[in-house]
């Protein structure tokens, strides 16, 4: 699903904390959302997964067809956090609660929450209470649980700052299979330069609330054309 | 002190009886709290949740007038009512003072605001980020309000338990707009009060012995329910 940003503004008080022109996103494909801190990079997504209303603007979402709509499809995006909340039930039953909202038949949610478990390692942990989980744990059931319903596009808020790197293996590998095989529409933020080499097609640099750059994953880190850019790539501590 | 050992002798022997007298009247207070707490629950429960997740002018007052309520003293509670229900009262139509309607209305009145309050302070810290996740997911506003009632159901029994403890144990109000009625309104609390001034200790204490065994079953389930929620 590709998205619009259309005169895209979000003000706190005096401050313009996201101010995005014009610009158009790819669909089927992971693109890594990155930037200093306080870029702005939370605020887009959580407007942009229908969380949050922009003070200005409009995000517009593909439809089937091909044409564009300002209504958000809550029913077919999420959103997962760096700190997700699991729900005070079993790992499988937080990973099969999207499918029962949508009113998937049984047969198809014990298939896909077996499935999604032994994907990424949590097979064992079926049974488990949710707040029994180590943070990998706990995570790597949110994206299942997040992916379980298919949704046509995923927006990911730094998932694995914080994971340890075995569940952060886990959870990159799943995210790949995900747009591979669904052809999903993946957004994810991260503070990881090596994460966005190892999972992301396309990259867009946030500062300071507007979009600097975006292009193809090896162009943007490798050959960045705006100065800026060059220098959060390299390395350097921007604020 | 004799007369205080042979009146518990003297309680459990009545308790061991099944004295009719006494277990119609533990019967009318369990259904008079039950019923109550339940009405309660069905209107304090859904207007906690909504006064802990919206913003609207005013809602600090009538949060503070909530604050109040939690604590007015039952005889206040059952004063009004008595005064509403009056024949020359705006209810006064109805006939209702001195009847178990009126008992249980006055009840409502006590334990409303205390679940209100109690559902208020659980959904204000918890709430955002469990309806957050709700919306994520898709959920619409029934199934999110579902979702918040599963993940917070311990506090609100909590809330349930803590609204009971103060139907049953209450005299004030169900003395006044009940009138201790012999065979009608006489709830244990009332009962133990009248026993008192006749000086039918042993009877008196038996109530008492029956109200505080109600008031640990009551604690005991709701300790399970806490315990389960954080080991099973
Ligand atoms: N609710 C809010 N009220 C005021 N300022 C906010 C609020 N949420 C975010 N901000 C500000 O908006 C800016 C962008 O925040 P955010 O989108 O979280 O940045 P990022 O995710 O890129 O680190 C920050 O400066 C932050 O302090
Ligand atoms: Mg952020």
């Amino acid at each position: 699903m590709k998205l619009r940003f259309e005169n895209l503004t979000k003000i706190y008080g005096e401050r313009t904390v996201l101010n995005i022109a014009d610009a158009e996103t790819p669909s089927g494909i992971i693109t890594g959302v990155v930037g200093p801190n306080g870029a702005g990079k939370s605020t887009l997504l959580n407007i942009a997964c229908g969380l949050d209303e922009p003070t200005a603007g409009r995000v517009l979402y593909e439809t089937a067809n091909g044409v564009f709509t300002d209504r958000p499809p809550m029913k077919d995006m999420t959103l997962l956090s760096q700190k997700p909340y699991l729900i005070r039930t079993t790992v499988e039953k937080n990973i099969a609660y999207p499918m029962k909202l949508r009113r998937f038949p049984r047969e198809t949610r014990t298939g896909r929450t077996e499935k999604l478990m032994e994907a990424i390692g949590l097979t064992p942990l079926a049974k488990q209470k949710s707040w029994k989980l180590s943070g990998g744990e706990a995570q790597k059931t949110a994206l299942a649980r997040a992916i379980s319903f298919r949704p046509r596009v995923l927006f990911l808020d730094e998932p694995t700052s914080g994971i340890d790197n075995r569940s952060t293996a886990e959870i990159e590998s799943m995210l790949r299979a995900e747009c591979r095989k669904n052809g999903t529409t993946i957004f994810i933020v991260t503070h990881d330069i090596a994460q966005v080499r190892r999972i992301c097609d396309h990259v867009i640099f946030i500062a300071e609330g507007r979009i600097v750059e975006q292009g193809k994953a090896a162009q943007l880190l490798d050959t960045p054309r705006e100065e800026l850019t060059r220098r959060f790539v390299g390395g350097e501590l921007l604020y | 002190m004799d007369y205080i050992l042979d009146g518990i002798k003297k309680a459990f022997e009545l308790i061991a009886s099944f004295d009719s007298e006494i277990y119609g009247i533990v019967g009318l207070s369990l259904f008079v709290s039950l019923l109550a707490v339940f009405i309660s629950l069905l209107i304090g429960i859904p207007l906690g949740m909504g006064l802990g997740t919206r913003n609207f002018r005013g809602k600090g007052i009538i949060l503070r007038i909530i604050y109040t309520f939690m604590s007015m003293p039952p005889v206040i509670a059952g004063l009004f009512l008595f005064l509403i229900l009056m024949r020359r009262g705006p209810l006064g139509r109805y006939q209702l003072n001195y009847t178990v309607t009126a008992m249980i209305i006055v009840q409502i009145c006590l334990v409303t605001p205390i679940i209100i309050g109690l559902t208020y302070n659980l959904v204000r810290d918890k709430a955002p980020e469990i309806l957050r996740l709700g919306v994520t997911l898709g959920g619409s506003r029934w199934s999110n309000f579902l979702l918040l009632l599963h993940d917070l159901r311990r506090g609100l029994a909590a809330a349930v338990v803590s609204g009971f403890g103060r139907a049953i144990s209450e005299v004030g109000a169900v003395m006044i707009v009940g009138g201790n009625i012999t065979g009608k309104t006489r709830v244990m609390t009332t009962y133990i009060a009248e026993l008192k001034s006749m000086g039918d200790y042993s009877r008196a204490i038996a109530v008492g012995i029956i109200l505080l065994l109600i008031s640990f079953i009551v604690n005991t389930f709701l300790y399970q329910v806490q315990q389960r929620g954080e080991t099973e």
